[in-house]
């Protein structure tokens, strides 16, 4: 018999696991029709170009300076247990082979949900909100196709793109900490660094991003075209993009870890 | 022209729409009164395809576009105007780009045919000069007629009005009023406008339906509707805060008289 005490708990829990079944199946299915809509005609370069310039170099220098710091922080939190060790010409090789293969991806992608993410959907909210979405069907003019499909491929795009630019510059705020406090060469770092980097470090570490791309869209989007209410609603909206994005990144970010890792090391 | 047969909609558990029937004739101007919250915008959604009624039809020259396929439904939009209450201009676009839209993502126009169609639909509501500015720029007034403006520039055959003077003042409602009159004259559309405001829907109706509990209660001209005897027609074009609707409420909500 389940005691008064365990009942709503259950309860609460299978509503739970039921609404985030219907959150992914409305995720899946807004994913379907993205696709659909990005391989067939008509296809509009300028809506495309207006979000990846948003997306990409928008994004730059909030990205450089996470990834400058987290390189310097990875260099000094590295030094403290290697140096014990005598083993601080390696850390070098951990600092690239951990942005590549798994910070850069990660923070760059978690960055730009808080970034772009919100932003769209503070923006497909409020056009909701003022009946735009409204106006764009009454001129048979489909809102995916129009708002998402642009918003969808730029994201997948520019991720990446952003990503090659963040592990670049964390591997650079790693060589300020090894050059200036523990006194390794640039030549003896370099070397370092290239030499522990393989390419299924790269490929692993981009090929996420382009997935972390997709969801940061589909969330967006989704959250937005749900908005109900007014200000208030497009403020929930979006602190629930935020949030439901860094979730879904970091849960499949732990599957393609576990895929990645299955993978290669079988 | 636009023909409404039996149609319902319902949003939690309430009929919005009950078996609307509604007949406009191609060239007329139909206004539509009624309560707020009485369906009448949700008829215009409903003929524009944003929302879909569960049971009816609602044929527009003969197709019926509850029943169509996408494709045919989008090649419908394209004849029908929907001008918003709030305008639902597009804030990221300016005026220019707001009142071209139809034409960049429906036409191969040049930039220069295209500049000067948007000039000429503008210099029609009255607003020349004015495509730099953006949405957030306009009054209310403005941001409706740039609206028309929008839909104008897609040459319509039927134009349908969603409050088009609420929260606009006297002299301006008046303006619009007469663009109205002066769109159906000179372009022979057929237009559905919805109000709560009878001056309007006597100036610029043709015939005018009021809508009540999701239905047709009167449909006639609008010396028809002042002359009416219908109980709940008089309380509604008097504006007088007791009678038959205000009763109905009362027993509705549990207020107390």
């Amino acid at each position: 018999m389940i005691s008064s005490r365990l009942w709503p708990k259950m309860v609460s829990c299978t509503a739970a696991v039921n609404g985030f079944l219907r959150y992914t199946g409305q995720l899946s299915l807004l994913l379907g029709v993205v696709v659909r809509a990005a391989l067939t005609p008509p296809f509009n370069a300028y809506r495309f170009w207006a979000q990846a310039w948003r997306t990409g170099p928008g994004s730059f220098l909030i990205v450089a300076l996470v990834a400058l710091f987290v390189g310097m922080i990875i260099a000094l939190q590295l030094a403290y247990i290697m140096i014990k060790l005598s083993a601080e010409i390696y850390i070098p090789n951990i600092i690239a082979v951990s942005l590549a293969r798994e910070l850069a991806p990660v923070l760059t992608a978690l960055i730009v949900a808080g970034r772009v993410g919100a932003g769209i959907t503070a923006e497909i909210g409020s056009m909701v909100v003022t009946e735009q979405i409204d106006a764009l069907r009454a001129f048979a003019v489909d809102p995916v196709r129009y708002l998402v499909v642009p918003r969808f491929l730029s994201l997948a795009l520019m991720l990446p793109v952003l990503t090659i630019f963040a592990v670049l510059v964390g591997i650079f705020g790693g060589f300020l900490v090894c050059h200036f406090k523990l006194a390794i060469s640039a030549h003896m770092y370099w070397t370092m660094v290239i030499s522990s980097l393989a390419v299924k470090d790269i490929v692993t570490g981009l090929a996420k991003t382009v997935f972390f791309g997709m969801i940061i869209a589909a969330v967006g989007c989704l959250e937005g075209f749900n908005v109900k209410g007014g200000a208030d609603g497009v403020g929930q909206a979006t602190t629930m993009s935020v949030v439901r994005s860094f979730v879904l990144i970091l849960m499949f970010d732990c599957l393609f870890t576990f895929i990645f890792y299955f993978l290669f090391n079988a | 022209m636009i023909e409404i047969i039996d149609l319902y909609k319902t949003f939690n558990k309430v009929h919005v729409l009950n078996g609307l029937n509604l007949h406009v004739r191609a060239g007329e101007t139909k206004v539509v009164i009624g309560r707020s919250g009485a369906g009448k915008s949700v008829l215009l959604k409903s003929i524009v395809g944003i929302i879909q009624p569960e049971g009816g039809c609602i044929r527009i020259g003969g197709v019926d576009v509850t029943k169509a396929s996408a494709a045919e439904v989008n090649r419908a939009r394209r004849h029908i105007g929907l001008v918003f209450q709030n305008g639902a201009l597009f804030d990221s676009f300016d005026v220019g780009e707001n009142v071209g839209f139809v034409l960049d993502e429906f036409t191969a126009l040049t930039e220069a045919e295209k500049r000067a169609r948007v000039a000429h639909t503008l210099s029609l509501v009255g607003l020349s000069g004015i495509e730099d500015m953006m949405p957030s720029q306009l009054s209310g007034g403005m941001r409706k007629r740039i609206s028309l403006a929008r839909v104008l520039c897609m040459q319509p055959e039927i134009i349908l009005y969603d409050e088009p003077t609420s929260e606009v003042d006297p002299v301006t409602a008046d303006a619009i009023q007469k663009l109205i009159i002066g769109v159906r004259d000179r372009l022979k559309v057929t237009s559905i406008v919805v109000t709560h405001d009878m001056n309007t829907a006597y100036k610029v109706a043709d015939s005018i339906a009021m809508f009540y509990h999701g239905q047709v209660i009167a449909d006639g001209t609008p010396d028809e509707i002042r002359s009416s005897r219908h109980p709940v027609v008089r309380q509604f074009i008097n504006g007088e805060a007791e009678g038959p609707i205000t009763d109905d409420e009362s027993l509705k909500f549990g207020h107390v008289k």
